[in-house]
């Protein structure tokens, strides 16, 4: 749980997104997003070499390790979750290694799940994958060598959960070979349901895995064996590490011998999927633009968006719902521990030029709140609107408004002339650096002197603003996404008083107001969608209203690839080509 | 330089130019003189003084050009999508990402290069020409101690040090218990740690050379003091080394200015820094050629002039010197 701030945007990481009928719907708005639409790929061309270029490494192959975009990218053709999200609908569970839809029992705290006959393990385990897979995936995520990011948040509630420490979990019983049931100490199965999207839920053969597990940290990434379509090339042994993934150069998946195309939903169109790992992102950007059979994995430049936008609007996807981005004010020592002077910041940020350096209206909506679209509970809390607050009604910012704030919290010339020197941390990187730089001359406007520090991700959330005895005043480019389809994974951990940690701390603003996490214990135990939405957007509404975080900016994240490319992108994690749809023209 | 007249050599000719008339002239006539001589050391010396005269008048110039400050963003001086406008009529230099005036920041930029080149040369040449006299007047073990840990210094790799203690003072309230608050004053430290050196060396040397000297042993007999020997008698003859060097190692400073503030560890934005806005414009120079093409030639010009200065200025102090 505590290392979910490395969710964070912008950590390329898992996003979940609403139909594609809402990215059409909020670009009418402002006329972004109708570049290449969301294709769901059939009928496409089989065979060929798809070549996906990314300035980053892969961070684990390890499914239970994984919790970033490119990552999940990869484990998503090579491995099968319990459930997962077809590629177009980020709402909708689709069973993959699981048939059918989870069974949840009446009082919520049991879950039970068939698993599907004829799925095997490619080579060297070559055998049928069973129940007892999934229980000892999900087992192993709490081994300390592995240590799972999100296996404390989500599993927590099954019954033994509390004491795992990778041996066998009582609450996870398999009573024949295809039936897994969990037992939870809250009625919380229908969350648990869901977060089986997330790849811990994917089979790990325990007779080959035990002993890679047994090391610190566990080997297991080196030797990842597939379940999916597709495989590393590995040696006799199933080592992936030197043969088929060399790192900070090259990854390549195969066909898996062992798949059967009759279990699975997934074409599998391509042949071969090479990575070029670590080269420059503006070269790589302009190679997948002018380049055949390519896909960049890398954000592109906001340069190279607008040269897409304006001349191929088929080799670029804008992905709707890829998160928040806000700047945290912290509300544990002054100035921002008093609410008018937080929100006579927020008062007077300019939104409009945050985002304008990014890339403008094509790369996401001025956000107003923290639900964001496609998020289950955004209209209720207000939409595109905003939940009605007066400091974020104007995405210009309200300079006037900012001095009357500014005269509330007791600084009569509407301006602030107290002694703190606000520290300020931002991200290194254009266009991340310029967002701070917004930010930070909006505090000067304002009277305060400041201090900004430009560094990188790393540095900003593990020794800044993930870590409150740093004493950082303002995080002006942290970002949240949400794990799955459910608003509770966007509002839980970075507003709830609870989770205020000493180290990688993702309650950044140290927001610690009771009401907010009474409102957000009820809204855990919530069922059913409409009832969570309505729970979870009034807790958003509650979080806005302390500016304890200022939201700037609903990403839509720009996907680019080759124009003979027929990119299916993964609406759920950030638009990225989903390698198993995605074909060549 | 200069191309001897036919028949003479480079000396004779400097010989005939010092001493024509036979007027007797101090060191320094004869210095202003040879520089005088020198087009190019004067012409660079032009182009130091007017910056140095742009840094300090920062504002002024800038309001004179009709440019908005350094820190002004403007959204309106860039398209819909984000991209900067280019050079044109209300903005000489074009414009950076965030719509600030790059004519408006290369001059300001002018103002941390120039900070950073003259203060830091400063810094490391005391700390240089005090452990250069202490250790080439006193030798023995004052010498092996202090001429080892000039080794050790040199033995680091410049840039390398220079990123690590700058990253190391540029977190939290700065290093060395506060005094090296984070930007310019971290850069500064930075330059000096890696430059004095340098200095310290050539300095020794030359002492250990003058100590042995006629009129040093002369007034060691008249018993003065070390103090008096060392104030009086050697530093005034290390005056034109000291400057040879101090005006070669400025434009070094400068460009480990830039390069630490290219490297993100020197002095933080919103800040105007010619190596920063090198930095930034890198990974849109396809499209904004101006964003890095001004700093970058601002950057040149003053390495130049710094460097052609310091050859004008050897050859004017140090005629016997064979270039």
């Amino acid at each position: 749980m505590r290392r979910s701030a490395k969710r964070a945007l912008p950590l390329p990481m898992l996003i979940v997104t609403a139909l594609l009928l809402s990215a059409c719907g909020s670009s009418s708005n402002n006329g972004g997003g109708s570049a290449a639409t969301a294709d769901d790929g059939a009928g496409g061309h089989r065979g060929g070499t798809l070549t996906v270029l990314t300035s980053q490494d892969i961070a684990s192959l390890d499914p239970g390790i994984t919790y970033q975009s490119l990552d999940l990218n990869v484990l998503a053709s090579t491995v099968r979750t319990l459930y997962t999200y077809a590629p177009t609908d980020a709402a909708t569970l689709v069973p993959d290694l699981a048939v059918g839809p989870p069974q949840v029992s009446g009082d919520g705290k049991t879950l039970t799940v068939r698993i599907r006959r004829g799925v095997s393990f490619g080579p060297p385990v070559n055998r049928e994958v069973t129940a007892s897979d999934v229980k000892y995936a999900i087992e192993r995520g709490f081994n300390p060598n592995v240590a799972n990011a999100y296996a404390s948040t989500y599993y927590g509630d099954v019954v033994g959960a509390d004491r795992a420490d990778g041996g066998p979990i009582a609450g996870i019983e398999i009573p024949d070979d295809h039936t897994l049931v969990f037992r939870l100490t809250r009625p919380t199965a229908s969350l648990l349901a869901q977060s089986t999207v997330l790849p811990l839920s994917a089979p790990v053969p325990p007779e080959y895995a035990k002993p890679l597990d047994a090391k610190a940290p566990s080997q297991y990434a080196s030797h990842l064996i597939s379940s999916g379509p597709y495989m590393i090339p590995a040696d006799s042994d199933g080592k992936v590490l030197g043969e088929g993934y060399a790192p900070g150069r090259s990854l390549t998946l195969v066909r898996n011998p062992n798949w059967r195309a009759a279990t699975d939903h997934r074409p599998a169109y391509v042949d071969e999927v090479v990575f070029r790992i670590g080269g420059s992102p503006t070269v790589y950007g302009r190679q997948a633009f002018a380049g055949r059979g390519l896909v960049l994995a890398d954000p592109p430049t906001p340069a190279l968006v607008k040269k897409a936008y304006q001349e191929a609007r088929d080799q670029i996807f804008f992905s709707p719902g890829a998160g928040t981005r806000y700047a945290a004010l912290n509300t544990a020592i002054p100035p921002f521990d008093d609410a008018n002077v937080r929100k006579a910041v927020a008062a007077a940020l300019d939104r409009e030029q945050m985002r304008r350096v990014r890339g403008g209206a094509v790369i996401g909506d001025i956000a107003s709140h923290f639900l964001y679209p496609g998020v289950q509970g955004f209209e209720e809390a207000g939409g595109l609107e905003g939940t009605g607050v007066d400091f974020l009604v104007h995405p210009e910012g309200d300079r006037a408004l900012a001095a009357r704030y500014m005269k509330a919290a007791g600084y009569p010339d509407g301006r602030y002339t107290g002694d703190e020197t606000i520290q300020v941390v931002g991200l290194a990187g254009a266009p991340d650096s310029n967002d701070a730089q917004i930010f930070d001359q909006t505090l000067k406007d304002l009277g305060f002197k400041t201090n900004l520090k430009i560094v990188g991700s790393d540095v900003m959330y593990g020794r800044f603003c993930g870590v409150p005895r740093a004493r950082v005043h303002a995080c002006p480019n942290v970002g949240w996404i949400r794990d799955f389809a459910d608003p509770q994974t966007v509002l839980n951990l970075p507003f709830n008083g609870n989770y205020i940690f000493p180290e990688n701390n993702p309650n950044w603003p140290q927001l610690n107001d009771p009401a907010i996490n009474r409102a957000m214990a009820r809204g855990e135990l919530v069922v059913g969608e409409q009832a969570r939405a309505r729970a979870w957007a009034q807790i958003d509404r509650m979080v806005t209203a302390t500016a304890a975080a200022i939201p700037w900016l609903y990403d839509r994240q720009p996907n680019l690839f080759a124009a003979d490319v027929r990119c299916v992108p993964e609406l759920w994690n950030q638009g990225h080509c989903d390698f198993a749809y995605t074909s060549l023209k | 330089m200069s191309v001897g007249a036919p028949g003479l050599l480079a000396h004779e000719e400097r010989y005939e130019r010092d001493f024509a008339g036979g007027v007797a002239r101090s060191p320094w006539q004869l210095f202003w003189r040879r520089l005088r001589a020198d087009r190019v050391a004067l012409a660079a010396l032009t182009v130091i003084v007017a910056l140095i005269l742009v840094a300090l008048l920062a504002p002024l110039v800038v309001k004179l050009a009709g440019a908005p400050g350094p820190n002004v963003q403007d959204r309106n001086a860039t398209d819909m999508f984000g991209t900067p406008l280019g050079p044109n009529g209300a903005h000489w230099f074009g414009v950076d990402p965030l719509g600030r005036d790059v004519f408006s920041r290369t001059i300001y930029g002018a103002r941390i290069a120039l900070l950073v080149g003259i203060v830091g040369t400063g810094v490391a040449v005391l700390v240089g020409v005090t452990v250069g006299l202490l250790a080439g007047y006193y030798r023995g073990w004052v010498d092996t101690l202090l001429s080892r840990f000039v080794d050790v210094v040199l033995s680091f790799p410049v840039l390398l040090l220079g990123i690590g203690i700058a990253s190391a003072c540029s977190l939290g309230s700065g290093c060395v218990g506060g005094a090296v608050s984070p930007g310019v004053r971290t850069v500064i430290l930075v330059v000096v740690l890696v430059t004095w050196t340098s200095i310290a060396r050539v300095v020794r040397g030359q002492v250990l050379s003058l100590r042995e000297r006629e009129f040093v042993v002369a007034a060691r007999s008249l018993g003065a003091s070390n103090r008096r020997i060392v104030t009086r008698e050697i530093l005034p003859n290390l005056t034109a080394p000291v400057i040879v060097y101090s005006s070669l190692l400025l434009p070094q400073t400068i460009l480990l200015e830039a390069a630490l503030s290219f490297l993100g560890v020197g002095v933080s934005p919103p800040t105007a820094s010619w190596g920063w806005m090198i930095a930034d414009a890198s990974d849109t120079f396809d499209t904004q050629w101006w964003y890095m093409v001004f700093p970058g030639a601002a950057l040149l010009l003053t390495v130049l002039a710094f460097n052609l200065l310091g050859d004008g200025l050897r050859d004017a102090l140090d005629p016997r010197a064979d270039r």
